[in-house]
């Protein structure tokens, strides 16, 4: 009774599946295809770049997965040391046998992932590490990694044309001195030996002043505006933290100091950020903000499923990358029908895809890596609570508010 | 272990009187004094309630500063679901920290009191670790800032423009340094305290209720860094690895004073501050902050074991 | 009873000496992360067994690192020369600081130890990229070995046996003997004659070499340096941990604590990805409520119950 009871139930289970198999969208089937992705995950950033991947591959499965097989992502914590995201590729590569490795954020941990990902030579696209002078050189001769995250020098770069092609439209913003204030870490030192280099060679002015980020138990701006105040800056400049945001305006206000423009370069944005007053007029470089979903279909159906899948928004660019980071690799596999890892990687160089962060993604030779994805990020900036996109112009969601309001005029 | 000594103290406030004295000649700035002093004080408040647990119940509490961050954390929600000024959330926060106090106390503190001082090192790292994770839990990394107009207030005086808001640290501190020397000097349980902090086995020889003692101040000093939290919320971002970097500046101020001096914690701190405040002021020079900052705890701690061997 | 011991140290010696034959990469990766804190608790140990108590645990693993990359960016040697190298200078540094502050007791020595490894991070920090690669650091052309797991194990797994051989010889040398005599009471033992200052500068500086010889082989091994890595205040609270929670004030507690701590991080890590250190704390409070001699404690109990 009992046998002919599951025998019976398999064939309707088998019958079920024939026939959701005939109906339109076929689900994938078979060994699933891996990838490796190695993320912080106690930290904002890979968390929510570990759900995008997840909700990529969700509907990538519902369309038929790659090549017919269904993707699963393995993901790894790096838990931002060095040789925990090293083991963590071991642990892709030897108990996973992923086909690919994906993911990163900080480029500390990723530097420390450099042998570990030669040893290996799987198709590698990585969503984070900017720092050029630890990353780029090094992997210049490896023709299996994929570098997404525009460089520090290019992020730079961009700025410049940005900031050009806005001034062309408004005479009124001036561009003739600028000064920085950044953080004392890696993030920020390097950012500033980006403007050093860059700005005279445009005919611009640059000074700085370093200060202790509040996320390494600093958040004293005082001394290092003061300074910026003395410059008489055209352009105000930060380079640090979320934690920074708020308390750096707050001080500004404090000793008086409001520039012409003042911008901030944190990698995300708390998420109260707009509700202060302050925040109003504050211009910023980001790879993607959420009003992009004004201008860019993809843009709007990724910020729709993420609200949707997780309840709750996507608050660092990070999400949107991870997203790309997951179909680019899936779609350059389909494009080339096996997983023929040449072929692949040939097909990943011939990547275009239209990403979450606006632009059709496409890889370019940098400096010295031949396969460089996104080569510049967006000025952007608050209005009304919300980040507007002022650059690229194709972007534009709202013109640029300029100069910057004074603190007792909001 | 002595709380108050007034010998030291005496010569404390020569030595930084003088130094501070010079400082505000050599100050072309008059506000890089100002705000080096609205930062000592809250590196001093901070560092006070730490140094009452590690000079009488003898326990170096490693998770000081994430207490601190439960109490920023108060402050956020409070602020945020009430509508209501964040300052007021001092009140509640300073009764539910006085309760937290007690049952971490109860819970963990005293089963550890009889063990080796490692052994209590260890588990407030380990209940450090889990008060930091649970926040990044339930709020995740991300930082979270009120916004409170008059945080930026400032004032000018001619060419000085300066903030008015950080005052409220150096209030805080002189509050929280009197209610402490106060509380030890005036009441039963303060002197108790004194005592069990000089010598527990002879309190105990002589009536002293040692563990209700212990719990009395571990609590109070629970409240007071809770209550804390909230006045650091006001002006900084909150996030759940904001205390640690404060545990380690406190822990370097106590033991810079010297464990059972707590009037030297002010004098550090303003130090410390003062001297932080004047590198970060001078261009292309601030990246050394840090430097300066452990030297001058290096170098006083040298100093003072130094003269103690002399003598 | 002493052949029966002799036997069974054979046993590990060999078990975990032919461990890559038969165990897979990442299983071996994981153990040797847990071996260089496996001897970065050893030593702080042998160092809190003479009666000093060390925060800067990461100051020395960072100068070791520092100094070993360095040799290797501007003359190219045999990396294992460039891992003696930072070693070495990890010692010599740490000779200086010892003649300064070995005086020192308590939580004054320690706090030295954390503001030493706090400057050295600043320092290095600041000097000039040519030099440090300053605040970004340096990326070598190559790990050592090519980045071969199982030779990287043999290096690792030799480290750990130094450290296990120094201090088991100290346990039972003449100098533990004084030491223990510093720690019981000072002033019977400096009317024995014995220097305590000497021998306490002489065990600084071996744990320190110990500690910059792990810290080089780690920078070796990853090939890269950069300040806020090699100076993370991890490397000195972990194996402190660690070595608590196995029982301190023996090689063998901070050996179990370390495969248990090592270990644990690394399961849970699995089974809960999101905030799984929630759990890992709260082992570490557990364990100190119901086992405050750590493991070892509960080990001797049992053993002598019986």
């Amino acid at each position: 009774m009992m046998k002919k009871g599951i025998i019976l139930a398999c064939i309707f289970m088998f019958l079920g599946a024939g026939i959701a198999l005939a109906a339109a969208p076929k689900p994938a089937s078979g060994d699933p295809i891996k990838f490796g992705a190695v993320l912080p995950l106690a930290d904002i950033t890979g968390k929510q770049a570990s759900r995008a991947m997840q909700l990529a591959v969700k509907e990538i499965n519902a369309a038929g997965g790659v090549l017919g097989r269904p993707l699963v992502v393995v993901i790894a914590d790096d838990e931002m040391k060095g040789e925990k995201g090293a083991a963590a590729i071991d642990k892709l590569a030897t108990v996973d046998n992923v086909y690919a490795f994906i993911g990163g954020m900080s480029s500390g941990v990723h530097m420390a992932q450099l042998p570990v990902l030669k040893k290996y030579a799987k198709p590698t696209v990585w969503i984070g590490a900017a720092a050029s002078s630890v990353i780029e050189a090094p992997m210049a001769e490896q023709a299996w990694y994929f570098h997404l995250h525009p460089w520090d020098y290019q992020q730079v770069g961009g700025y410049i044309t940005g900031f050009k092609e806005l001034a062309a439209k408004n005479p009124l913003i001036k561009l003739q001195k600028w000064f920085i204030g950044y953080e004392e870490g890696a993030f920020g030192t390097t950012g500033y030996k980006g403007f050093q280099t860059l700005w005279p060679q445009q005919g611009w002015e640059v000074s700085g002043a370093s200060f202790k980020s509040a996320l390494m138990g600093g958040g004293e701006y005082r001394a290092a505006l003061r300074q910026a105040k003395d410059y008489k800056p055209d352009a105000y400049l930060w380079l640090g933290y979320d934690a920074d945001a708020l308390p750096m305006l707050e001080q500004a206000k404090e000793i008086g100091f409001a520039p012409p423009m003042l911008i901030g370069a944190p990698p995300g944005w708390p998420a109260d950020f707009g509700k202060s007053p302050l925040a109003e007029g504050v211009s910023l470089f980001g790879m993607w903000a959420p009003s992009l979903k004004e201008v860019s279909k993809v843009s709007k159906h990724f910020w729709d499923a993420y609200n949707k899948e997780f309840n709750e928004a996507p608050a660092t660019y990070f999400a949107p990358l991870g997203y790309t980071n997951v179909y680019v690799v899936a779609n350059a596999i389909n494009k080339v029908g096996s997983l023929d890892q040449d072929k692949v990687i040939a097909a990943l160089k011939d990547t275009k895809y239209d990403s979450p962060v606006g632009e059709t993604l496409t890889i370019t030779a940098s400096r010295a890596l031949k396969n460089q994805g996104f080569t510049k990020q967006k000025i952007l900036q608050w209005k009304k609570g919300v980040q507007q996109v002022l650059w690229p112009l194709d972007f534009k969601t709202a013109e640029p508010a300029y100069p910057f309001p004074a603190w007792d005029k909001r | 272990m002595q709380i108050v000594s007034k010998l030291r103290e005496r010569r404390y406030q020569a030595i930084l009187g003088a130094i501070i004295m010079a400082v505000i000649i050599l100050a072309v700035k008059p506000e890089v004094l100002l705000e080096g002093i609205q930062r000592s004080s809250l590196y001093a408040v901070i560092a006070l309630p730490m140094a009452l647990i590690l000079g009488i119940v003898g326990i170096i509490n490693l998770a000081h500063g994430d207490f601190m961050m439960l109490g920023s954390y108060m402050a956020y929600w409070f602020a945020v679901k009430s509508g209501l000024d964040p300052l007021l959330a001092m009140i509640p926060a300073m009764l539910a920290f006085f309760l937290i106090g007690i049952l971490t106390f109860y819970a963990l503190i005293k089963p550890v009191l009889g063990s080796q001082e490692l052994n209590q090192l260890l588990l407030t790292f380990g209940l450090g670790l889990v008060l930091e994770e649970a926040a990044n839990l339930s709020f995740t990394s991300a930082p979270l800032k009120l916004s409170v107009p008059y945080v930026s207030a400032s004032l000018t005086i001619g060419d000085l423009t300066f903030g008015t808001f950080e005052f409220v640290y150096v209030l805080a501190a002189m509050l929280v340094f009197y209610i402490i020397s106060l509380f030890l000097k005036k009441t039963r349980i303060g002197r108790a305290a004194r005592a069990v902090g000089q010598n527990p086995k002879g309190a105990k020889l002589v009536g002293i209720d040692v563990n209700k003692t212990y719990l009395i101040i571990f609590s109070l000093s629970i409240a007071i860094i809770g209550t804390i939290g909230v006045l650091f919320a006001m002006r900084h971002s909150v996030f759940p690895v904001m205390g640690a970097p404060y545990t380690m500046k406190s822990f370097c101020l106590i033991a810079m004073a010297g464990i059972g001096n707590i009037t030297g914690i002010l004098w550090y701190s303003a130090l410390l501050g003062v001297s932080e405040s004047i590198i970060t002021a001078i261009p292309g020079a601030a990246g050394w902050a840090d430097l300066v900052f452990f030297a001058l705890i290096v170098g006083a701690i040298l100093i003072r074991s130094y003269q103690q061997r002399v003598k | 009873m002493k052949i029966w011991k002799a036997f069974v140290i054979a046993a590990l010696f060999l078990a975990a000496a032919s461990l890559p034959f038969y165990t897979g990469t990442y299983l071996l990766h994981t153990i040797y992360i847990i071996m260089m804190y496996m001897s970065l608790a050893i030593s702080w140990d042998m160092l809190l067994r003479a009666g000093q108590l060390s925060f800067g645990i990461a100051g020395l693993f960072g100068i070791g690192g520092y100094a070993a990359t360095m040799l290797q960016v501007f003359t190219n040697i045999n990396p294992l020369i460039c891992i003696l190298f930072g070693a070495i200078m990890a010692g010599l540094i740490s000779l200086l600081i010892g003649l300064a502050t070995l005086r020192l007791r308590g939580i004054y020595f320690a706090i030295i130890t954390l503001a030493m490894a706090e400057i050295f991070r600043v320092i290095i920090r600041n000097l000039p990229d040519t030099w440090t690669g300053g605040a970004m650091g340096i990326v070598l052309n190559n790990a050592i070995f090519n980045g071969d797991v199982k030779q990287t194990y043999w290096l690792v797994f030799g480290i750990l046996l130094i450290t296990i051989v120094l201090s088991e010889v100290f346990n039972k040398s003449r100098i533990h003997f004084a030491i223990t005599s510093i720690r019981n009471d000072e002033i019977v033992a400096m009317s024995s004659g014995i220097d305590i200052f000497k021998w306490l500068v002489v065990i600084f500086v071996i744990t320190s070499t110990l500690q910059g010889l792990v810290g080089a082989a780690y920078t070796e091994i990853y090939g890269s340096v950069n300040p806020d890595a090699n100076f993370s205040v991890h490397y000195s609270l972990l194996p402190l941990a660690m070595a608590l929670l196995g029982g301190i004030r023996s090689t063998w507690g901070p050996v179990i604590g370390a495969i248990v701590l090592g270990l644990a991080g690394e399961y849970l890590k699995l089974l809960m990805p999101y905030g799984y250190l929630i759990i890992y704390g709260l082992i570490i409070i557990l364990v100190i409520l119901f086992l405050p001699d750590g493991i070892m404690g509960l080990i001797k109990k049992l053993t002598q119950k019986k």
